[in-house]
């Protein structure tokens, strides 16, 4: 399992940069490259939520559940691999506007083949826009493989329904 | 033979036990949290394990451990001493019996329970996602307030 998410990431990485040596530095960059990149995707997807409780919801939740280390290890009777992941979230609220930013760095364990963001390579993006007093569209800019957890918490926070932390172990 | 292990056996036993750090917690006679935990239930795969940390926190936010509640049970009553800050660490350990893995999560919540207030809260693990929500019951109105949780570095010293 570990071994896949790592191997994920790894293609991922590189699938997003697009071979060309760079990886996407801002999120503005990560939402134009990610749509065509492989194991990339964008997700629309609209909810019976007032724009400004799913924004509350972002500023509450992801400080407190994506802003965490997560060490894992793996070992067969042949190696034995320790990885440690840092998690950073950024939450923009403006009047018509919400963006959840989580980018991941790798403090140990994996080696970073091109020059990363200071806070991690862009993990996933998601825009919250209003559509009317009670329903919000969601953009999710995401891998398509990997990282179903935190897809899924995060619509939990735009949606209302089931709000909790990732495990991110998994 | 016998007495050499009359004297290791015990010795082993204490220092196992004093070296595990973790010690229950000395639960107060009168129960002021109520708690409801919701897991995933147990399969051949996997399984998952609830329990709080419970920590004094001084005047300068400094922590003690005072010791551990395991939820063996859905639901249980605590006793956090009113009038003082005590810091409560929900630990989720989930053990993947496949992947032969554990992987542990925390939610930690810095509480002050006011005297006669009663609180309940609902611990849930439920498909990887966990969550506490802490709410308040008044003691005269029996109003609930949800609680808005706040972690240890909202603490201030004075």
């Amino acid at each position: 399992m570990q071994n896949s998410v790592l191997v994920s990431v790894i293609l991922l990485s590189i699938l997003i940069s697009g071979c060309a040596g760079k990886m996407p530095q801002t999120a503005e960059e990560f939402r134009k490259v990610l749509p065509d990149a492989f194991m990339g995707k964008k997700e629309e997807f609209e909810v019976d939520r007032a724009y400004m409780d799913i924004a509350k919801t972002f500023q509450t939740m992801a400080p407190r559940c994506l802003d965490v280390k997560i060490k894992t290890t793996s070992q067969t009777y042949q190696s034995y691999q320790v990885i440690v992941a840092q998690y950073n979230p950024t939450v923009i609220v403006t009047k018509d506007k919400a963006e959840l930013h989580v980018q991941k760095r790798h403090e140990s364990g994996v080696m970073a083949v091109y020059k990363e963001p200071e806070k991690g390579h862009y993990l996933i993006v998601a825009d919250v826009t209003p559509l009317g007093k009670n329903r919000s569209k969601i953009v999710m800019y995401r891998p398509s493989i990997g990282h179903d957890v935190m897809v899924k918490a995060i619509k939990g926070w735009a949606t209302g329904k089931n709000i909790g932390c990732p495990d991110l172990t998994q | 033979m016998l007495f050499r292990y009359s004297i290791v056996l015990p010795l082993l036993i204490s220092l196992i036990g004093g070296c595990s750090g973790i010690k229950t917690y000395p639960n107060s006679p009168i129960k002021n949290l109520h708690v409801e935990v919701e897991t995933d239930a147990d399969s051949l795969f996997s399984s998952v394990r609830a329990a709080v940390d419970i920590y004094r926190v001084d005047s300068y936010c400094k922590t003690e451990y005072e010791g551990t509640v395991q939820f063996k049970y859905p639901s249980v009553d605590l006793g956090i001493p009113p009038g003082r800050s005590s810091y409560l660490v929900f630990v989720y350990t989930r053990s993947s019996f496949l992947s032969n893995s554990t992987g542990t999560v925390r939610y930690d919540v810095l509480l002050t329970p006011h005297p006669a207030y009663k609180y309940n809260a609902k611990v849930r693990y439920v498909d990887n996602i966990y969550n506490v929500e802490i709410s308040e019951i008044q003691p005269d109105s029996g109003k609930i307030r949800e609680i808005e949780l706040k972690g240890l570095n909202t603490c201030h010293a004075y």
